[in-house]
């Protein structure tokens, strides 16, 4: 292994001898398994185990589901007269991870593209197809499982050819329409460039090219082909694999055939003519055997033939004596036809040989990357790569020379953070130790011993005065106490240090990084042109000004990744892939590193799968929550793809990209990050409450009011909620309230409120949230001051409000707003229509200049305010807020006397509250206002605590109420949040992702075909209510060929009314008497109530004589 | 007198009694279980589904009837419906397992609500969601007294609370306005009632007299009451307190990073 990994080191300064690739496929079709051939080639685990023991899936769930999760890397070594470094990165076929195949994919130059011979191109193929084709990376493919074809499917030879052939086509149909979509593009980008210049130069002879520029471009390259060595045929599992060079080489000897023909010949429609000795084509249309069939795989069926299915022991002899093999006897003699199998084959074609040298010969070094991606790479967004600073653009040609000197600038991309257990760093791992350090450590063990007895000895000096015989036991006791520190202080080390380390997964573009060098980490926000304002001369270990996204640091330590296994090195010569341990604390999830701050952070990493599962997650045992927040952040770290955040419920919510990942993610949480257990969720969804127009339909659409309503049999339904005393509603929805104690008196009307207005309160909460602020200054008497922009806007806002409250209802309604609710900024209306009661407006801030008449506010015209505020806080339906009403008070008696009697008894300094002389200034007046306000308040708390408490509580108590009776004389709903939601599919999932749409009660908004492709996007609402479980159903239901995206939008009616119940004829037929079956509202009511403890209204039991009618203990 | 004969006789099963005693009487119906609580709170509409016989008995388990002149006595009608409903509504019972058990269950969970809202976490100013804090009062074994009221009960189990987990009721932001002259005194007596103190500014107009300290500060909202009296009391109604909100807490989504 050491001289290995000298070995290694040496090649890792051989740039050209590099290659960089991954492997990737859709799930189940043999990525790691493969890979454990090509590992098994290097020696690191045996031969016999490849395929069985999976050697790249370290974690334990990746190794009892058989799937991977992550990418993880590791270097191998190849000799074919030239030796190779090969850094092989293992990646995740699932749909949930294709974050980690992006990660994996950015570090590479090229990509082995396995696909399964039985199943063909499959949904995933499709899409690590595209993220190495957006990446710019060079696929090669491998056609594996061919044993299957054999072995279950019982086909013919000639039959596998075709269906090889086939699976060929699909591939290669998936990268041209890839290309084709990639031309048309561009295409339509020089379209619209030329356009412009078009209207510039105004060029009246425009001629149109319908060519579409898909013939000019020359695709070849692009395709796979056998002959052209980038395919190669595998059953990794049997360790068997060939390229038809192998063949072509055999047969030119045999046959005397240039092997250069038969490699052109060896795939396709072409066979050999016995008699003439010649190569014809057509082999089809004649109806001989293509040469592939004849030449090569009817001798892998024969083999597969005598060994599998028959067990002929003397044609397997001979064949392995033809083949010049050895095979040991034991192998020979194994009950298990697949041993023997797989021993003649992986010496007859390895599969490690084929793989490799394929990669070798067709992938690129990390020296030949191309100029095209490394301007991709550099410009971040919408950025163009001219537009970079000067400086920035020189590090491309850093890039391209990809040169290993000291002198060129270190480049390094982190594509992810792996949390790693201490123990399996290097540096931490138990080694035998050296002579001189055991030596070492007796010393230090025998002196601390001395020290111990010393101790010892004088702290017993004293007993050992009484008692002489103590002191010799003494020595033992003391060597074990010392042992017992020992142990002690080595559980504390290892402790604090079982805690995660984390590595980042990286590679180097350019330069050499080292141990102990000081570089830049620049965050993927960091903008290269604001570091190079700095004057010249800035070296990196300059104390660093706060750059946004820039941190300094050292490289602490460098790994070479090996499996599961870390390997210490000190320094890393360009184009590697390689691990930085020591960086957590400056990288969250993906960076650059540089040794030049004029480096551009490289282009986000393209997810295919943005995460859309929502659950919420909490600790089993409260008192663990910090526990779990820190786990959280640690996760975070961790997974490329998973998001957490806070809601502003308290609940802390994980997002992931699909059920295996959220799996995977809560049993990372639990063992390794947080270390507690947790318990998960659905998350709280949230309901608005408001009040609609009475509806002219009822629910089976017919008019309501023509028809007369049937006697309801038995459910009469309860007028009005039963409204206690003392509140009196009028037919037009008025509520009038008393005040416990009889001296005041409240009407409320509630308003619905027009959907724009309360679109329009939504947009503008900053607003309305300064202008509270304004009336709150205003109402101490001191100014805010409000700079000429935000004025503007107000005075914009109240124009549109305005014109949104059109009608003889809202006639003057805008000025006569008295507060917005709930919190004073939320989207209802308070509106003040007393007669005879004037106060000062809330747009009092735009009036500032005009000297408008003095407005007064009356006494207790806050407890008013605050009663609004806790009304619209949470409604009479299930305590959710309220959005888009408006409460108008029309009424607001006071019988109180108390201000008149208790005059007397106030301050003598303050001015008696009389209506204030109209030539006193204005601001005096108000300093009168608000004295007075002050006193009365006082007077009022304290003149009127009668046995019914305070009497501003009294009135706010009051105001709730009768808002909330207002609420429920009118038809309320509730609103639900939505969802707009884009899916991708393609044509032939549409009808079933529809399906799952309607029953989740979406609503498509469009459907368009994406140019190019045959993918389709739906845009659709969803309520949130309704959307747990929706990606992963979508998914299942399409077999993945569906991703949904969510985002929240609005707020919108339920439709429903959650307190119907049938009252004509039609609605009996239709729904029946309980009418349970279709209303959403209430099943959405009942839900929200019953979590929140309120009272639903349920039956405990529905039918009283269907009980179980034995007692417990029977 | 009927003879009393397993054939004639009416067994009724899963039978729930409801008692009243009026004019000196003793009046039963026999009801279905878990059916009456339902009936009382108006979830229940079918009077059939409550009632196993629309018989009114003097003694359900004997089977006896009551006499009809006791009934027109007692109650003024005949009408035996009419009589049960105005028993089922008045009468006595005995609560089932069922009934009692669901009850508790709902006060629990509105006495978590109601301690979800009225608290946060106090390293993070965020609120703690309902199921955690009822997972918590299961943890400390708080069991519901059902002739408490929640709110009382929820102001309790907060303090209980504060010995298992960390949480802390919401602080309420208050701003208030003294005058000089007592604002000194005045803000020595308040000072042990408020968290913290964010804001202060005093203000010194020239024509008028009035000096004002102005305070914004988080307090707890069991102090309310008593500095709403002291500033009442001590500044002679000069002073003014407000509410800025009731509860203090973070807004919006945060992401952990």
């Amino acid at each position: 292994m050491v001289l290995h990994l000298e070995k290694i080191i040496a090649l890792q300064k051989k740039t050209s001898c590099i290659r960089n690739l991954c492997i990737l496929a859709h799930v189940d079709h043999g990525k790691t398994t493969l890979a454990d051939s090509l590992v098994a080639s290097n020696g690191i685990i045996s031969s016999r185990l490849a395929g069985k023991l999976r050697y790249l899936d370290s974690r334990e769930d990746e190794q009892i589901r058989g799937i991977t999760m992550k990418s993880s890397a590791i270097s191998l070594h190849y000799t074919t007269g030239n030796e190779y470094l090969i850094n092989l990165i293992d990646s995740p076929g699932h749909v949930d991870f294709s974050s980690e195949v992006s990660t994996a994919v950015r570090l590479c130059d090229g990509a082995i593209i396995v696909v399964d011979a039985v199943e063909g191109v499959c949904p995933q193929t499709q899409v690590v197809l595209r993220q190495a084709w957006l990446e710019n990376i060079r696929p090669v493919l491998v056609i594996n499982k061919i044993d299957r074809l054999i072995v279950e499917l019982k086909l013919t030879s000639q039959e596998a050819f075709t269906h090889l052939q086939k699976i060929l086509e699909q591939v290669n149909a998936v990268t041209g329409s890839l290309f084709t979509s990639k031309v048309l593009e561009e295409r339509a980008e020089k379209d619209a460039e030329a356009q412009s210049s078009c209207t510039e130069n105004s060029s009246a002879d425009q001629v149109y090219d319908w060519s579409a520029g898909l013939e000019e471009t020359d695709d070849s390259d692009l395709y796979f082909s056998p002959d052209r060595g980038n395919v190669v045929f595998a059953s990794a599992i049997d360790g068997w694999g060939f390229r038809i060079h192998q063949f072509a080489e055999m047969y030119s000897q045999k046959m005397g055939i240039r092997s250069s023909v038969l490699l052109k010949t060896l795939w396709g429609d072409f066979y050999l003519n016995a008699k003439a000795q010649k190569i014809m084509k057509g082999a089809q249309s004649k109806g001989k055997k293509p040469l592939f069939v004849q030449l090569v795989l009817d001798n892998i069926w024969s083999m597969y033939d005598a060994v599998v299915t028959r067990r002929d022991k003397e044609k397997v002899e001979k064949m392995v004596t033809s083949l010049g093999l050895k095979v040991m006897s034991r192998d020979l003699r194994h009950s298990d036809p697949k041993v023997l199998l797989s021993a003649i084959c992986s010496q007859w074609l390895p599969v490690s040989q084929a793989v490799l040298s394929m990669v070798c010969e067709k992938l690129p070094c990390p020296a030949e990357i191309s100029a095209e991606r490394v301007e991709k790479l550099m410009s971040v967004g919408a950025r163009r790569f001219d537009s970079l600073p000067e400086k920035t653009q020189e590090l491309k040609k850093a890039f391209l020379d990809c040169s290993a000197d000291d002198t060129a600038p270190v480049i390094v991309f982190v594509s992810k953070m792996f949390a790693v257990d201490s123990k399996a760093l290097p540096q931490n791992k138990q080694r035998p130790l050296t002579q001189e350090e055991i030596s070492q450590r007796r010393e230090l063990a025998r002196q601390r011993h001395a020290e111990r007895q010393a101790a010892n000895q004088s702290a017993e000096s004293p007993r050992s005065a009484d008692a002489g015989g103590t002191s010799t036991p003494a020595g033992p006791a003391g060597n074990a106490l010392c042992a017992q520190t020992e142990a002690l202080s080595v559980k504390a080390a290892v402790e604090e240090e079982s805690k995660e380390h984390f590595v980042a997964f990286a590679r180097v573009y350019s330069g050499i990084i080292r141990k102990g060098q000081k570089v830049f980490v620049l965050g993927p926000k960091y903008n290269p042109s604001l570091a190079l304002r700095l004057p010249e001369g800035c070296s990196v270990a300059d104390v660093l000004p706060s750059i946004p996204h820039m941190a300094c640091c050292t490289v602490d330590r460098l790994y070479l990744l090996m499996g599961r296994e870390l390997e210490d090195l000190d320094e890393v010569p360009s184009g590697n892939v390689l691990g930085i341990g020591g960086m957590e604390e400056f990288i969250l999830k993906s960076a650059t590193i540089s040794t030049s701050p004029a480096c551009p952070p490289f282009t986000p990493l393209s997810f295919e799968a943005t995460p859309i599962v929502r659950v919420a997650v909490e600790p089993k045992h409260p008192s663990e929550m910090p526990k779990l927040v820190r786990g959280m952040r640690l996760l975070n770290q961790a997974d490329p793809c998973a998001e957490v955040l806070i809601q502003e419920t308290g609940e802390h919510v994980l997002v992931t990209a699909g059920e295996v990942h959220l799996q995977r993610c809560l049993d990372d949480l639990r063992e390794r990050f947080a270390k507690i257990e947790i318990s998960v969720s659905e998350p709280i969804i949230p309901f608005r409450e408001t009040v609609i127009r009475p509806p002219k339909m009822d629910m089976v659409n017919e008019d309501l009011g023509k028809q007369q309503k049937v006697a309801v049999i038995h459910q009469v339904k309860e007028e009005q909620m039963k409204i206690p005393e003392g509140v009196q509603v009028d037919s037009t929805g008025l509520v009038t309230l008393t005040t416990s104690n009889k001296m005041a008196t409240v009407g409320v009307r509630a308003i619905p409120l027009p959907e724009e207005v309360t679109r329009l309160l939504e947009d503008n909460v900053e607003l309305i949230r300064t202008m509270e602020q304004f009336s709150l200054f205003a109402w101490e008497d001191k100014t805010l001051d409000i700079n000429q922009k935000i004025l503007e806007n107000i005075q914009d806002f109240k124009v549109k409000l305005e014109s949104n409250l059109q009608g003889h209802k809202w006639r003057g309604a805008v000025e006569h707003i008295w507060a917005f609710g709930p919190r004073r900024f939320g989207p209802n209306i308070l509106l003040n229509n007393i007669e005879g009661y004037r106060r000062p407006s809330v747009w009092q801030c735009l009036e500032r200049e005009k000297e408008t008449e003095r407005a007064e506010i009356r006494d207790f015209d806050n407890s008013i305010v605050s009663g609004f505020q806790l009304a619209t806080l949470s409604g009479p339906m299930c305590e959710e807020p309220l959005m888009g009403v408006c409460f108008s008070v029309e009424t607001w008696d006071m019988k109180i006397s108390v201000p008149q009697a208790q005059q007397d008894s106030v301050d003598e300094d303050s001015q008696p509250s009389e209506p204030n002389n109209d030539d006193q200034s204005e601001r005096s007046d108000m300093h009168e206002t608000s004295s007075n306000r002050s006193r009365s308040r006082a007077e009022a708390a304290g003149g009127s605590v009668d046995c019914y408490g305070p009497f501003s509580g009294q009135l706010i108590a009051a105001m709730k109420d009768t808002c909330r009776y207002a609420f429920q004389a009118k038809p309320q709903r509730l609103m639900a949040a939505m969802y707009t939601c884009e899916i991708m599919a393609t044509a032939e999932v549409l009808g079933r992702m529809y399906a799952v749409l309607s029953k989740r009660e979406g609503r498509v908004l469009q459907e368009e075909m994406k140019e190019g492709t045959d993918m389709f996007i739906i845009k659709a609402v969803l309520p949130v209510a309704e959307s747990f479980g929706f990606a992963d159903e979508i998914r299942k239901r399409t077999s993945g060929l569906a991703s949904p995206q969510l985002v929240f939008s609005h707020w919108e009616v339920i439709g429903s009314d959650p307190f119907w119940v049938p009252t004509t004829e039609e609605e009996y037929l239709h729904f029946g008497e309980k009418a349970d079956s279709a209303n959403q509202a209430l099943k959405y009511r009942n839900a929200v109530r019953r979590r929140k403890g309120l009272y639903v209204e349920e039956k405990l039991v529905e039918h009283a004589e269907k009980q179980r009618t034995l007692s417990k203990n029977k | 007198m009927s003879i009393f004969t397993p054939t004639n006789q009416i067994r009724l099963t899963n039978v729930a009694v409801v008692r009243m005693k009026k004019g000196g009487k003793r009046f039963e119906i026999a009801c279905y279980k878990n059916k009456v609580m339902s009936w009382r709170s108006g979830a229940e509409k079918d009077l059939d589904e409550v009632l196993q016989t629309n018989t009114v008995f003097v003694n359900v388990s004997k089977g006896q009837v009551a006499k009809k002149d006791d009934l027109s006595s007692a109650f003024g009608t005949e009408d035996l419906t009419e009589i049960c409903k105005q028993i089922l509504a008045k009468g006595e019972l005995q609560v089932s397992d069922r009934e009692r058990q669901s009850q508790l269950e709902q006060m629990f969970r509105d006495i978590a609500t109601i301690v979800a809202e009225k608290c946060v976490n106090p390293e993070t100013k965020r609120p703690y969601t309902v199921s955690l804090i009822e997972r918590a009062m299961k943890d400390i074994h708080f069991s519901v007294k059902a002739n408490k009221s929640t709110k009382q009960q929820a102001l309790e189990v907060i303090k209980q609370l504060q010995q298992s987990i960390q949480i802390q009721r919401a602080h309420m932001r208050l701003r208030f306005v003294l005058p000089a002259r007592d604002g000194k005194r005045l803000k020595e007596k308040l000072r042990p009632l408020i968290k913290t103190v964010e804001n202060e500014d005093f203000d010194e107009q020239l024509e008028m007299v009035y000096l004002f300290i102005v305070q914004v500060c988080l307090i707890d909202p069991g102090c309310f009451r008593d500095i709403d009296e002291l500033i009442r009391c001590e500044t002679k109604g000069k002073g003014t307190l407000e509410v800025l909100s009731l509860k203090d807490v973070e807004e919006g989504d945060e992401k952990l990073e």
